[in-house]
This record gives C-alpha cells, structure tokens and sequence, in this order.
C-alpha cells in the first residue's frame, strides 16, 4: 500500500481523495493554488505545497510543477480527481516514467478512450451499439452533408477532443449545418487545440444513463450498475439517480456487459465510466467513455455500499478487487443535487464570494460531500460547484422526501445557490413521476416559473 | 498656504497626538504631505509643499529639501519570490560561493540563486534592483510558488 499520495485536484473532491488516504493510514501531500491558500483539504493534507497563481493553467495543470512538488514530497502515487489532469494522458505518462503510480488507468488506455472518435470505433469493434453517425472524422462541409442525409436530422456535430458536454452543436437542417459545422470546428480549436469533429444522429430527448466499472490489475473487471445522468442544463449535469427510473433487470444486464467488454477491449484498469444514451424504445447507445473518477460517483457508492476512491487507491496498489466489491448488488435508491455557487433566478449567474453562514443538513440518509464553510471565499477561477447533497432511501420516493426534507434545512448565505432550484425539482410531479429526459430542465426553466423561495429560517449569524 | 490649509493640518495633528500615532503621510495630486512625531511629542512637519504646484517646482523643491529625519523603518523591502517549486540553493555546487549575500547590489538581470526541480537547475533572477537586505529561504530546502526567497532594500 502506498506511503504518501499527491492529490492534484482542489475542492470537494481533493477533500474526497484526502480523507479515503486517511483511512487507509496514508499520508497526504495537498498541492494548491494561490487562490486556495484556505480551502479545507490543504489544511486537512498532511503537508501541502502551493504551485502557482490563481488561474489553473499557471497552478492545477502545470505539470512540471505538480511533478516537482511530488519529487520533494516523496510521493508514492498521484491521484488526479476530476477534471484538470485526469484525463491527460501525457500526465500520466510523466507519472509513469517517474515511477510515481497515476491512481487511474494506463496512459494508453486513457488515450483510447479520450479521443470520442476513437471510442466510437473501439465500441463498434467490440460489438456495442453507437449512435448512427460518421465512421470517423468529417473532414469537408460537403462530406457532412451526405452523412446527414444518410443517418437523418437533426444531428450533433461533436469535438473527438471534447468531452464533459462540451465541443457539441446541433443542426435540424442542411443551411444551419454548414454554419455549424464551421462554428463547431472553430471553437474545438479554441477549447482543445483540435478541430476534428464528427457527427452522430441527434437522439431526440433520450435519457443519458452510464454505467460505472471497476477493474483491477489482474483481469477482473465488473459493472456496479447505472447512474441516470439526465437532469442537465446545458449539457452539464445537475441531479443524478441510481438506480435508473427506467431500468429493468433485463437491460441493466445487457448494458452492464456491453460496457464491461468495450472497457475489457482497451485493457482499461482502475475506476472508469461508460456513458449510454437510451431512447424511448429502451435501445442503447454508446456515446463516450470517462477514464476518472466522476463528481456523481457518491451514488454508486450508496447504493451499492462501497467507497469507489479507496478501491481506486487499493487497485491502483496492486491489490485485488475487494470482495464486496466484486460481489456488490444493489440495494436502496440515492440522488445526488449539485450544489452549485450560481443564482438560479438570475439564469444561474455563478456567484463567487464570501459564505457568511453555512449549515448543512444531516440525519439519516443525507451525505453531504462539500469543502466549503462558514467564512469560506468561493474563487472566481473554477467550477461554481460547492457541494453535493446525497440522500439514500429504500425506495426512490423515499430518497426525494428526504432530499426535499434535506434541502429545506440547508441554510447558506453571503452568496446565491442552486439549494432552492433542486428544491423545487424535487417537488416537480414529472421529476417525482420519473417522466424526464435531457430536455426536461430546459422545459421547466421555460416554461414555469420555479418556486425559489426558501423555507424562512433564520439562524443566528 | 492657505489659513484654511493650516487648519486642516492642525486638526491632524491633533488626531495623531489623541490616537498616538507618529507618522501621518498624504500624497495627492501634486500635493505631498508627511508629519513626523518627535520625542517631545510634537509633530514635526516634514517637508510640506504647497498645493497646487506646478509639477515642475515640485520636483524642484523635492530635490532641494534637506533631508527629512530619517524616515521609520517606513520603506517596504521588496521581496524576490520563488516562481516555481522545488529546493533553493544558495551557490551553483555544494561547495562554491554564493551569488549573493546581504549587502550585494543587484539588478533585475542578477542571478541570486538556484531552485532544483525535478533534477533540473534553473538559475532564479532578481527581477528587481536594490541591495540585498535578508537571505529568507534556507539553504538545501523545499521552496513553494511564491514563498519568499530574498528581501531586497
């Protein structure tokens, strides 16, 4: 088991990483920025080394940095959260020739599956469904087109180097497809430093549901089921279930294999996702595959009891799948909210600034993943994410009870959230029905005004 | 000066003497201002300019004023901080001489020391000109981004 680990990520899920090490006995080395000087995890690690200014590209994803402060800490192991570094394969390759263990998969397995065309064609080799579309990169407008006519409108015109729902742009017809098809390509340049797009038939309205696997360096991989991932605004994700509201026994079988054998074809190992659309005829289809740890990994945990990041961290070790792992079935229904620092009556304007007073719910069933306190500052610089709200119940009205239960008592001031927005979901009858697709937060945000009012308790500042 | 002037710094005086403060200093649009408690507790006024003058007498009467009593300790010391991470040495090899000690006059092109990352040695400038006036870092250890390396007068 390792010694010492450097977590390369911030926020709530450098604090994720932080206390799984610190219940395997392992000590920590927290890198932070200058804007960080106060978060929570640096005061929690062990020891913890600033590497640059403010901005990510001057600190979380300078890597020569990060590397430095891992020789002068003595690290055994990197682990790269999410997002940042997570998904650079040149990271973890710099990882490996340092003899510095990347907590994650192999840098050429990462490489297969990062690049979305590449995935696309991996999945079809090994058998598993993809959205009809381009058998690879659409290089011309004209050769755009054809493929359009041949699968149909509308259409995705999506970045190979993109990912996270961005890189991705829509078209109903031939006229705006040659302007997207531009646009698209522009701004993958700008975004990813590669133009390459390819297309994908537009699935109208399905659900986003992935499926999270496990797999340790000795050739045993397994499925810990589904996530439904569809309560997205902007293609970023807000709220997320396990199980799925549409799942039967028979498809989570039929999904959870194709998953495990296109993530089997690459080799992959360590923890990783495989992300499906499905449609309203129940047919799946593979979309992407995200080679980390993800934000919504806290509801597989519950569900299936088991802590993903010390399996990660076990795996990663040399170690074998931990027993109730391999063997995991699922039990209970969570959902998890986002809590973002954004204001959502204002079209979620994000909201940096000072947390006057910050009070978090508790009592049974509620898991609270958050780095941020009373007194705490929110930085302009990241993601507006502050914490994830997780409720558990025996049946899955039972999980939204407890969420709308638990989010009436969540009590921050000094800046705006999301609280009062998955408030209000949680008491809408489509979400509460489990009748929702992809476009359901951007029919609700267009067409009701939402309820924002929060319950009028007022504590003691 | 103007009577109403005269007013003002008096009613300064008076805060600094209630408040026990003994420097009080304004710069404002060609108008600068600096008042100096002595050891009598009396404030003594440094060096006040008109208001209003002509940028050029201002230099002027800048330059010509004697010297004021030597300011407190008033003056910050620059700083030379790290701009990466790694370990700080003092010479470029284990026994040679320091590029710098305290008192060493350098510019902005003066190598002060060496930082070691990842097997690498990368020669740190000063980035500033002045003299130095601390060694802050130690010697053979882990310096972070931004952490102190020199103060510099």
């Amino acid at each position: 088991m390792f010694e010492k680990v450097l977590v390369a990520n911030r926020g709530e899920i450098a604090l994720r990483v932080i206390r799984a090490c610190k219940e395997l006995g392992i000590r920590t080395l927290a890198v932070y920025s200058e804007a960080d000087v106060d978060s929570l995890h640096v005061q929690l690690a062990d020891e913890s080394i600033c590497i640059g200014a403010a901005p990510s590209t001057e600190s979380y994803l300078k890597i020569d940095r990060i590397m430095s402060a891992a020789e002068i800490g003595d690290v055994d192991a990197i682990h790269p959260g999410y997002g940042f570094l997570a998904e650079n394969p040149h990271f973890a390759e710099v990882c490996e020739s340092c003899n510095i263990k990347f907590i994650g998969p192999s840098s050429q397995a990462m490489q297969a599956m990062g690049d979305k065309n590449a995935a696309r064609a991996a999945a079809r080799k090994a058998g598993v469904p993809v959205t009809p579309g381009s058998d690879g990169i659409v290089e011309t407008e004209s050769d755009a087109i054809k493929i359009a006519k041949k699968i149909g409108y509308p259409v995705m015109i999506k970045a190979t180097a993109g990912g996270g729902g961005r890189g991705m742009r829509m078209a109903h017809n031939e006229p705006s497809l040659q302007s997207a098809f531009h646009s698209a390509r522009h701004e993958a340049e700008k975004a990813f430093g590669n133009d390459q797009v390819y297309l994908e038939k537009l699935i109208v309205n399905p659900h986003h549901v992935e499926f999270q696997i496990v797999a340790d360096s000795h050739g045993h991989m397994v499925h810990l089921g589904e996530r439904d991932c569809s309560i997205q605004r902007r293609n970023q994700k807000v709220i997320e279930e396990c199980p799925s509201p549409l799942m039967t026994a028979r498809l989570r079988k039929k999904m959870g294999h194709a998953a495990v054998k296109l993530a089997k074809s690459v080799g992959y190992e360590n923890a990783g996702t495989i992300e499906f659309l499905v449609d309203q005829d129940r047919h799946f289809y593979f979309i992407e595959m995200n080679t980390r740890i993800q934000v919504e990994h806290t509801i597989t945990e519950e569900v299936y009891g088991c802590d993903l990041v010390k399996e990660q961290i076990r795996i990663a070790a040399g170690e074998p799948l931990s027993e109730h792992v391999a063997h995991a079935t699922p039990r209970l229904h969570a959902i998890e909210c986002r809590i973002n620092a954004e204001d959502p009556a204002k079209d979620f304007q994000p909201t940096p600034g000072r947390i006057d007073f910050y009070y978090a719910p508790g009592g049974r069933g509620v898991r609270i993943d958050s780095h941020v306190y009373t007194g705490y500052t929110v930085p302009p610089y990241y993601d507006s994410l502050i914490a994830k709200i997780i409720t558990v119940g025996a049946t899955r009205i039972n999980a939204i009870e407890r969420m709308r239960r638990a989010l009436d008592e969540y009590y921050i001031t000094g800046i705006k959230t999301t609280v009062p927005f998955h408030a209000a979901i949680m008491r809408n009858g489509e979400f509460r029905a489990g009748n929702y697709d992809t476009g359901f937060i951007e029919r609700v945000m267009s067409s009701e005004k939402l309820d924002l009012t929060s319950p009028p308790i007022r504590l003691h500042e | 000066m103007e009577p109403k002037d005269f007013k003002e710094i008096k009613t300064i005086i008076d805060l600094m003497k209630k408040n026990d403060l003994s420097v009080f200093e304004i710069e404002k649009e060609g108008f600068r201002l600096k008042l100096e408690r002595g050891p009598s507790g009396q404030a003594a006024a440094g060096a006040p300019l008109p208001m209003a003058v002509p940028a050029k007498t201002a230099t002027a009467l800048t330059e010509s004023t004697p010297a004021l009593p030597k300011a407190i300790e008033s003056v910050p010391l620059k700083e030379i901080v790290s701009p990466m991470v790694g370990t700080f040495y003092r010479a470029a090899s284990p026994d040679g001489s320091p590029f710098v000690d305290v008192g060493k006059t350098v510019t902005e092109e003066t190598v002060v020391c060496i930082i070691e990352a990842m097997k690498v040695m990368n020669e740190i400038k000063a980035e500033t000109s002045g003299v130095i006036a601390e060694v802050v870092a130690e010697n053979g250890k882990p310096v972070q981004f931004g952490q102190a390396l020199f103060k510099v007068r």
